[in-house]
């Protein structure tokens, strides 16, 4: 065998080694992660999954329960006089807490996100998010609101916005992404004006512009309202 | 007849190294497929939302989830108060949702355990304090007072040309933000908060502390719906 012969097999034995190395480094570092990335993944998706079904549940159940509830006291109310008064009371109480059904003349707000552009700031301008919703449900209220609910879902006295980009959580709901309907009872007129006003809401007007965000107004004889179905607990709140 | 010539040796060489070469070349392009593939699949899976997200949102949820589950549990004590006792039970449990309702609503006094932020600060808007009720509330929050001045969704926070006005008054600084509510959330947010102020060169002081007895005595003027009519 020649010199250049058993040389050649030396190179072609250290490039198949050389390769035998790489295909195991990819196996263990490439390959393998991403099915583990993968699977974790799955994972964490059925998890929320899995939490936003019992949600719904638990929200369909308050919302039963609390029908239950006002049917029994309905049946009370008609065998005592104090019985209905406070009765009264307390459904007048409920309707401005949320947790009344409500209609009336009113406005709704669409919100879509836009076009994705060149960010500044490290913000997806083009999403929606939690922030744009809460600032038009500021604006309605300050502005003849009597009522808002959020994409099927009722602003109480103790509501708060919350989430990532792009993501919407109100109180104890599931996420909600865009395109998002904000429906208002109330003046349906000063709503209008507040936000058909150039000056009100200039983070999102700028990004209508810049983005293409959609925020579409329009009014209605009658908006409809559902009930606030979650959690309306104080547990460290005391009265004197 | 004579036999087939022989492939001359240095042929058969150049041969067996072309084989190699391409026997190399495959495995190669081989392994760069599998990456490449491996790689796009990983990115399609992951597209919108992150694993780090997810884990909040699953947080979120779970936290959610508790609260319903206490909602449901102290509803169904109701009902079954409800169904077990006559117009006595019925006037108790309205007694009490009633009493609930109006501290809900900012109707009436309230105290309990939360924190009290105080922030001292020239040009900030009304959305600055928005945005600070709504962190609070998201946190938590059972009730809020803002200078004397109970704040809840649907209470107007707007800016004047005079400054800041919650429900038509004027709120000047320094505002001292009193909450009540789960005063280790509460802290936590607060915290937060106060050092993202601290970096704002309009904010001249940011603090907070933590009280054991938080007292509320501002209370909110409710207004009749004029508009809105039950289902």
């Amino acid at each position: 065998m020649s010199r250049s012969r058993i040389l050649g097999i030396f190179v072609v034995a250290a490039v198949a080694l050389a390769t035998g190395f790489l295909v195991a480094g990819q196996v263990r570092a490439e390959l393998l992660t991403p099915s583990n990335q993968l699977a974790r993944y799955q994972a964490l998706v059925r998890s929320v999954q899995d939490l936003e079904s019992t949600n719904e549940s638990a929200r369909a159940k308050i919302a039963a329960l609390r029908a239950d509830i006002d049917a029994l006291e309905g049946a009370a109310a008609q065998r005592s006089a104090t019985t209905q008064a406070l009765k009264d009371q307390v459904a007048d109480l409920r309707t401005h807490a949320g947790l009344t059904a409500l209609h009336g003349p009113g406005v709704e707000v669409g919100l879509a996100n836009g076009i994705p552009g060149p960010d500044q700031g490290g913000q997806a301008g083009y999403l929606i998010d939690y922030q744009d919703v809460q600032d038009v449900v500021n604006l309605l209220f300050a502005h003849g609101a009597e009522g808002v609910s959020v994409s099927g879902r009722r602003i109480t006295p103790l509501s708060a916005f919350s989430g990532s980009e792009g993501e919407v959580v109100i109180d104890q709901g599931p996420p909600l992404t865009a395109p998002i309907k904000v429906l208002a009872v109330g003046d349906r007129n000063q709503m209008v004006t507040a936000l058909d006003d150039p000056s009100s809401l200039p983070d999102l007007r700028d990004r209508v512009v810049r983005f293409q965000v959609v925020m579409a107004v329009s009014g209605s004889p009658d908006v409809k309202l559902p009930a606030y179905d979650s959690s309306l607990q104080i547990p460290h709140v005391s009265t004197p | 007849m004579s036999a087939p010539p022989r492939r001359p040796a240095a042929a058969r060489r150049r041969s067996g190294r072309a084989i190699e070469i391409w026997l190399i070349a495959l495995l190669v392009a081989l392994v760069a497929t599998v990456q490449i593939r491996s790689q796009a699949e990983v990115e399609r899976s992951l597209v919108g939302t992150d694993t780090t997200t997810l884990a909040f949102l699953i947080d979120d949820l779970h936290r959610a989830n508790d609260a319903l589950s206490a909602e449901t549990a102290d509803l169904t004590q109701r009902k079954a108060a409800l169904q077990s006792g006559g117009s006595s039970a019925a006037d108790q449990e309205l007694s009490a949702e009633a009493n609930r309702l109006r501290a809900i609503e900012g109707l009436v006094p309230v105290h309990g355990p939360g924190i009290v932020m105080v922030v001292d600060a020239s040009g900030l808007q009304a959305l600055d304090l928005q945005d600070a009720v709504n962190n609070l509330s998201a946190a938590g929050a059972e009730a809020i007072d803002v200078n004397d001045h109970r704040v809840a969704m649907g209470v107007p926070i707007l800016q004047t040309p005079g400054g800041v006005t919650i429900d038509g008054s004027l709120v000047m600084p320094p505002w001292t933000i009193s909450v009540i509510g789960d005063a280790n959330r509460l802290a936590e947010a607060a915290d937060l908060m106060t050092q993202q102020m601290r970096g704002d060169r309009r904010v001249r002081q940011a603090t907070y502390r933590v009280e054991a007895d938080v007292r509320i005595g501002s209370v909110v003027t409710q207004r009749p719906f004029v508009y809105a009519n039950q289902t």
